[in-house]
């Protein structure tokens, strides 16, 4: 649990002249489920993009399982899946011909793919739907449990996950939860975004609070409870809001 | 190896949504046609009011030669007629006949000069005469052909009195010069002997023959459509940026260039089926006439599609809304495709607009079209237009590979 899979350093990226990650620094070790909580616009999804190399830093490294996003993206592309916070598929297709085109652009060979897009779609509830109709009919909480298939297509070794249960009702919630601690028992090393704390809680190694560009705290959900009090009376959401504040954000 | 299979599985998938829209596809493929059959009827309306041709010759003499060549191929009965043979009226005043033209009750007819039969049989130089209004270029075509067969008839079986007497006066109404009529707008190339003692001339001649109105109006909606298509698929590229699909893909181990490569073929992947069907359905159907290179047709073709997938790319690159990238498609289609010649042939517009087509892609595409199916043009004479295009196609295909963008930023 100790080796360090992914190391952050001293992040930054502007947009014009607005400071959205402003010098962020983390390490995720391997196996871990590793939080990201903040605010709107705190910056965690330009993070996530800058780490998942479709997104270029102004300043600052990212080295993922030993490759650096300076010169060596093809490599980290191998390893790493995305499941973006937008939804991200496409609605013209059904659920499992989204997985199989993502499976074959991530290099699987046409069986593999199919294995891949059949036992993700099981995982996430849709088998009866995989091939029924064009995945703009699903409803939210489907098109949700698809867009995280889709991130888990050529068994990356490390995941972001963006807020991946935004929208969505207890069931499906619970759905992307139990996918995700399935996936923590097969030693996927997971970064994990979300504005529920009790999930964040309940998921999370760790967890770092970002707010306005930067971190202001990282630590395990019991460390950072216990600044407050007693970590079985304090919850997650009252650690969140003293810290970064009640004001809106935006 | 890996990213060439990249680029065929976009291409392939969005084939496949493209197939899943049953309007787009409607659009791209059967849409054209409705055009072409409805043009197509217009113009056949237009340039034979009657359905059958009336060709009308008149000639000075009294009696003789001319008369009796005249005789022969005059209409007796039209019940007899051929679907699409003209009906031949012998006009017996010239006089009536000429005043007819310059009044536009006629639109023209073919004239025997008064001393026809005495020069032919003195061997001496005669002249036929066609004399028709400026704006009648089909009948002034038929006349002008039925006048060089009757020329080049008489002067190849280099006719002395005798023989022509023989041939025609003692038959006068053999299936020979029915013969010479059927072949008349077939083939109106026959060679002139170079020592003719019979000429013919043809007052206010034209440039244009209309034959088969499919041979203009196919091509012409055939770049109207191959680009219309393509530019409105700036659309769904401008989408999958907005969507996230692009930058989702980058992620993926497929590099930026094979996912430009697999968008750029899917776009023309589109453009291929059209072209293959257009022209299929135009040869089977529409009976066009290709004309003399073959593979002039396919090359431009091909780089009509090159090109709007290129222009289809470069669009999605400079608009930033899938709305704007709609309406720009829109606008950039409708007015470039009458600009370019696609709705009517470019050589019966004002030379301005002929300059101003020379800005649009279409108009070196239809022009090139034109050449080579109504005038007989080779693959030589449409070099230019090869260029042309294929420096449209570069330029915008530069401007599509500076600027492509995965994501909003
Ligand atoms: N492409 C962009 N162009 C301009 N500004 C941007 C862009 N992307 C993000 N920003 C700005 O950067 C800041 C951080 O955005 P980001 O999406 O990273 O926040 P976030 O933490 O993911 O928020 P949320 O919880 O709402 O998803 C925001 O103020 C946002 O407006
Ligand atoms: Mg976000």
């Amino acid at each position: 649990m100790t080796e360090p899979f992914l190391v952050v350093n001293d992040l930054h990226r502007s947009f014009n002249d607005y400071k959205a990650v402003n010098g962020v620094s983390f390490t995720i070790n391997k196996g871990e489920i590793f939080g990201l909580l903040g605010p709107n616009g705190a910056g965690k999804t330009t993070t996530i993009r800058m780490l998942s190399t479709v997104l270029p830093p102004d300043r600052g490294d990212i080295v993922i399982g030993g490759y650096s996003v300076r010169n060596n993206t093809d490599s980290i592309r191998r390893l790493i899946g995305v499941c973006p916070q937008e939804l991200a598929l496409y609605a013209d297709l059904s659920a499992f011909d989204n997985l199989m085109f993502f499976g074959r652009m991530e290099g699987l060979s046409s069986q593999e793919a199919r294995a891949q897009a059949m036992s993700n779609l099981e995982f996430v509830g849709l088998t009866d739907r995989a091939k029924k109709g064009r995945v703009d009919k699903f409803s939210g909480g489907m098109k949700r449990r698809v867009n995280l298939a889709i991130a888990l297509m050529g068994n990356p070794q490390l995941l972001f996950l963006d807020e991946p249960t935004v929208g969505i009702d207890p069931q499906s919630r619970n759905n992307i939860y139990e996918t995700i601690e399935m996936l923590r028992d097969r030693g996927m090393t997971i970064l994990y975004t979300t504005h529920y704390m009790e999930e964040a809680d309940r998921l999370c190694n760790r967890i770092a609070i970002m707010d306005a560009g930067i971190i202001i705290a990282l630590d395990t959900p019991y460390n950072l409870k216990s600044k407050l009090g007693p970590p079985e009376k304090v919850n997650l959401e009252d650690v969140f809001l003293n810290m970064t504040g009640r004001s809106l954000r935006d | 190896m890996q990213q060439l299979r990249y680029i065929w599985f976009i291409a392939a998938k969005d084939l496949k949504i493209f197939t899943h829209d049953r309007l787009a596809l409607a659009f791209a493929l059967l849409f054209p046609f409705l055009f072409v059959i409805i043009f197509n009827m217009l113009l056949g309306s237009a340039t034979n009011n009657d359905t059958r041709l009336q060709l009308h010759l008149v000639t000075r003499e009294q009696e003789g030669l001319s008369c009796q060549i005249i005789n022969a191929l005059e209409t007796k009965d039209e019940a007899l007629l051929l679907p699409g043979e003209p009906v031949i009226i012998w006009d017996k005043d010239y006089t009536a006949a000429y005043n007819a033209v310059e009044n536009k009750k006629l639109a023209g007819f073919l004239a025997f000069p008064e001393n026809f039969t005495a020069n032919i049989t003195q061997g001496k130089a005669t002249q036929l005469k066609v004399i028709t209004t400026s704006d009648a270029t089909y009948i002034r075509a038929a006349l002008s052909g039925l006048a060089q067969h009757i020329v080049s008839k008489i002067n190849s079986q280099n006719i002395i009195l005798e023989a022509t007497q023989e041939l025609l006066v003692e038959n006068p109404e053999s299936g020979d010069w029915q013969q010479i009529l059927s072949s008349v707008l077939a083939d109106s190339n026959a060679a002139i002997s170079t020592e003719s003692i019979i000429t013919y001339h043809v007052e206010k001649i034209g440039d244009m023959e209309q034959e088969n109105p499919s041979n203009y109006v196919i091509p012409g909606y055939l770049v109207m459509f191959v680009f219309f298509t393509a530019a409105l698929s700036a659309e769904s590229i401008v989408r999958e940026r907005q969507n996230n699909t692009l930058e989702r893909l980058l992620a993926t181990t497929v590099k930026r260039e094979s996912l430009l490569a697999g968008i750029y073929f899917g776009i023309a992947a589109k453009g291929l089926i059209q072209i293959l069907i257009f022209w299929g359905v135009g040869l089977l159907v529409f009976r066009i006439d290709v004309g003399q290179s073959p593979a002039a047709i396919i090359i431009l073709s091909l780089l009509m599609v090159i090109m709007s997938s290129a222009f289809a790319v470069m669009l999605a690159t400079l608009v930033k809304t899938q709305r704007s990238a709609g309406s720009i498609a829109v606008l950039t289609s409708l007015v470039l495709a009458p600009l370019g010649g696609c709705w009517w042939p470019l050589f019966i517009t004002p030379r301005w607009m002929q300059f101003l087509a020379k800005v649009t892609p279409h108009g070196w595409a239809t022009t090139a079209f034109n050449k080579l199916m109504l005038f007989g043009g080779d693959f030589q004479s449409v070099i230019p237009e090869i260029i042309a295009l294929a420096c449209f196609a570069l330029a915008f295909g530069l401007i599509a590979i500076l600027r492509f963008r995965t994501s909003a930023v």
